[in-house]
């Protein structure tokens, strides 16, 4: 039930958008829309985690608690992200970057994206999942290409192109899942629910060959390398509350996409074709992003091939598998969701004052926006993976679960590539907080639903981070129900 | 009957291949898009479903006169040079297009599709995903790009409807639409490239690195 007041608040909303003339008015407004849907998303994950899966509207929506979970944090970053537009819009509006009714536009655009993105779990048609995924990039198109300046324009073009192109690839690779399941068989349904029933007498080979379009597909649009070349120009040119969600969630729902057929090839063909595809993938974008991150001068690309890399971890984290790895990777989903946000939360503040991307310019951010510094300060320790921050909990469990499987070579290259992102993220944030800021730079008051939004963000970086310390039993617990999905 | 609508399919694929200049490529594409037509209604006749009548409707409204002309309003709106920017030059475009195609003969039948007609089918729509894909990078300009999209998807389109007589009918139309929505969106996005840049040539879209 609570699906539909999840899918329909956004939709509501943006609709009202269209009505509301006052930009501030509406802002808060949808903050209070965004606050119930994430409560129903508690409430959805919560019924699903005790209760197991349940079909809607005559299978068309399956939900289980994976998708639960996934839905949960799509709605966790969009309402942090709808209480930081409020300030963001109201700023740009102030300095006369857009107008009132092009900030009109972009709450439209905001609902709808987010509404796409919130359909892409619900949805148990696998077809239409690709019609999903599809949407999500269109919509968000004209969100990077927002400002209308060359480079959004230009990165808008390539993430449409390059997005488009991948899922096509995905397409296909579901056609020959429908065909393998079709000749199985004779029952045809493109429904996940069903084929994952009859994984098991599906015909490996196509299988096979279906998987590898799937996982180049969307893993183009997760941001997997060697596909993730439009990533970096879409997250550092979007609207930065847009960059919080595309890099937050966005890749997140890609990688829901390949994690249901993944859940069916290891049905179909068995774990090890998975896991090696996962691995290699994974390791290929850790070795790219670490290069880029360590001689990288804008800011917010620096935090984009971040992304790369924790989608790469993320992966991995599926490919070693088990409770502790698959447990660790959908963990590191919901953390990097969160620590992401509020860097580029904190990053459109910097580049909102600094009027500049370049970290050689951008000095003592902590001196001119203390709060924002602060923020930006807890929230790299916390990318970069330090105690107690949630995220050093996933990659710690999907490092231990790789040593336990007795994949040392894995362990121990992420180990090294994780440690020299360390090094470069305190490095360039380390620079761009201290030192003397550039004269004339007054301190700012900064806007209150800002804050609240950074506040949300930080006390579920650090309580999960914390919270996990002590309770390991629970989340062995809830891994396993999250794997009877 | 429908080896012949399939020659149909793979010949005006070619056809696109050699083409210089935009009018060409688009009218390339509309003439794909009829032979999808074709073999679409064929099917229906054979196989005695009112869907597919419906779905070679869609294909004959949207794919044949709706979308090209969108694409050549679009062309006649920016005014730019019709020239498509060849990066390979027609006759060696030519010859990689024939590699693909066999390549695709080989790929289908490692993938076991059978000796019968099927096999040649499958090979078509291999060819024009792959010559799709060859042309979106091997031409300069941005039009390209979208009809090399086109041109994909009508090759899954035509694997899909071999391969499986189709997909699940209410699938088929979302595919349709999403299509066309994102062929207005990227059009509007040429518009725009065009107006920011004065150009449409995506070799120098490079302002982005690093």
């Amino acid at each position: 039930m609570q699906i539909f007041f999840i899918l329909g608040i956004p939709v509501l909303l943006a609709l009202t958008a269209l009505l509301v003339k006052k930009q501030r008015i509406f802002g808060i407004l949808n903050s209070i829309g965004y606050l119930v849907v994430l409560c129903g998303s508690i409430l959805l994950l919560k019924k699903t985690v005790l209760s197991g899966g349940v079909k809607l509207c005559g299978d068309f929506i399956y939900l289980d608690a994976l998708s639960a979970f996934f839905i949960f944090v799509i709605s966790v970053v969009a309402f942090a992200a709808a209480l930081y537009s409020v300030g963001y819009i109201r700023k740009d509006i102030e300095k006369g970057i857009i107008s009132e009714k092009k900030a009109r536009v972009y709450y439209i655009l905001f609902n709808l994206f987010c509404c796409s993105m919130l359909f892409v779990p619900a949805v148990n048609n696998l077809g239409i999942l690709w019609v999903a995924i599809e949407m999500t990039t269109l919509i968000s198109a004209f969100l990077v290409g927002f400002y209308n300046s060359k480079e959004s324009v230009e990165a808008a073009w390539k993430y449409i192109i390059i997005c488009s192109v991948g899922i096509i690839f995905a397409l296909l690779g579901t056609i020959l899942f429908y065909y393998a399941f079709s000749l199985s068989g004779g029952t045809r349904s493109l429904n996940w629910s069903i084929i994952a029933a009859g994984a098991a007498n599906m015909d490996k080979n196509i299988l096979k060959v279906a998987f590898i379009f799937i996982l180049v597909g969307y893993g183009t649009k997760a941001g997997l390398a060697p596909m993730h070349t439009w990533l970096p120009d879409a997250h550092s040119q979007a609207v930065s509350p847009i960059s919080a969600l595309l890099s937050g969630v966005l890749l997140k729902t890609a990688i829901y996409a390949i994690l249901r057929f993944g859940i069916i090839i290891i049905k179909g063909v068995g774990f090890a074709y998975f896991s090696n595809l996962m691995i290699l993938f994974g390791m290929i974008s850790l070795a790219i992003s670490c290069g880029f991150i360590l001689v990288q001068k804008d800011l917010k690309r620096l935090l984009a091939y971040h992304s790369v890399e924790h989608v790469g971890i993320i992966s991995i984290g599926l490919g070693i598998g088990g409770i502790l790895g698959t447990g660790g990777a959908l963990l590191h989903v919901f953390n990097h969701a969160v620590t992401k946000a509020l860097m580029f939360f904190g990053a459109g503040n910097v580049v909102n004052k600094y009027r500049t991307h370049n970290m050689h310019v951008i000095r003592g951010v902590i001196n001119v926006m203390p709060f924002t510094g602060f923020m930006l300060f807890m929230g790299a320790f916390a990318l970069a993976g330090m105690p107690p921050f949630s995220i050093f909990i996933s990659e710690i469990l999907i490092i231990f679960s790789a040593f336990l499987k007795g994949s040392y070579l894995v362990a121990f290259l992420l180990l090294g590539f994780i440690t020299v992102i360390f090094g470069a993220v305190v490095h360039h944030f380390s620079k761009i907080l201290f030192g003397n800021s550039p004269k004339g730079m007054l301190a700012v008051k900064e806007p209150l639903s800002g804050k609240l939004a950074f506040l949300f963000l930080f006390v579920q970086i650090c309580a999960v981070g914390i919270v996990l310390l002590f309770i390991k039993k629970d989340l062995a617990w809830i891994v396993q129900k999250l794997f009877q999905g | 009957m429908r080896e012949l609508i399939l020659f149909g399919v793979l010949a005006t694929t070619y056809l696109m291949v050699i083409a210089k200049r935009m009018p060409a490529l688009i009218r390339g594409f509309r003439y794909q898009s009829f032979f999808l037509f074709l073999i679409t209604l064929v099917a229906g006749y054979t196989e005695k479903q009112i869907n597919l009548y419906f779905i070679a409707l869609l294909i004959l409204v949207l794919k044949v006169f709706i979308i090209p002309h969108v694409l050549n309003l679009i062309a006649k709106k920016i005014s730019v040079e019709e020239n498509l920017g060849l990066f390979v030059n027609a006759q060696l475009s030519l010859i990689v297009a024939l590699a693909l195609t066999y390549c695709s003969r080989v790929f289908s039948e490692t993938l076991g599709f059978g000796m019968d007609y099927r096999l040649a089918a499958i090979t078509v729509a291999f060819s024009v995903i792959f010559i799709g894909a060859f042309l979106m990078i091997s031409r300069m300009k941005a039009f390209a790009q979208v009809t090399g999209l086109l041109v994909m998807e009508n090759g899954i389109f035509l694997f899909a409807s071999f391969v499986s007589g189709g997909m699940p009918f209410f699938v088929e139309i979302a595919v349709f639409l999403d299509v066309f929505v994102s062929v207005i969106i990227m059009g509007l996005f040429i518009y725009r490239v065009n107006k920011l840049f004065t150009h449409i040539d995506v070799n120098k879209l490079s302002r982005l690195k690093g």
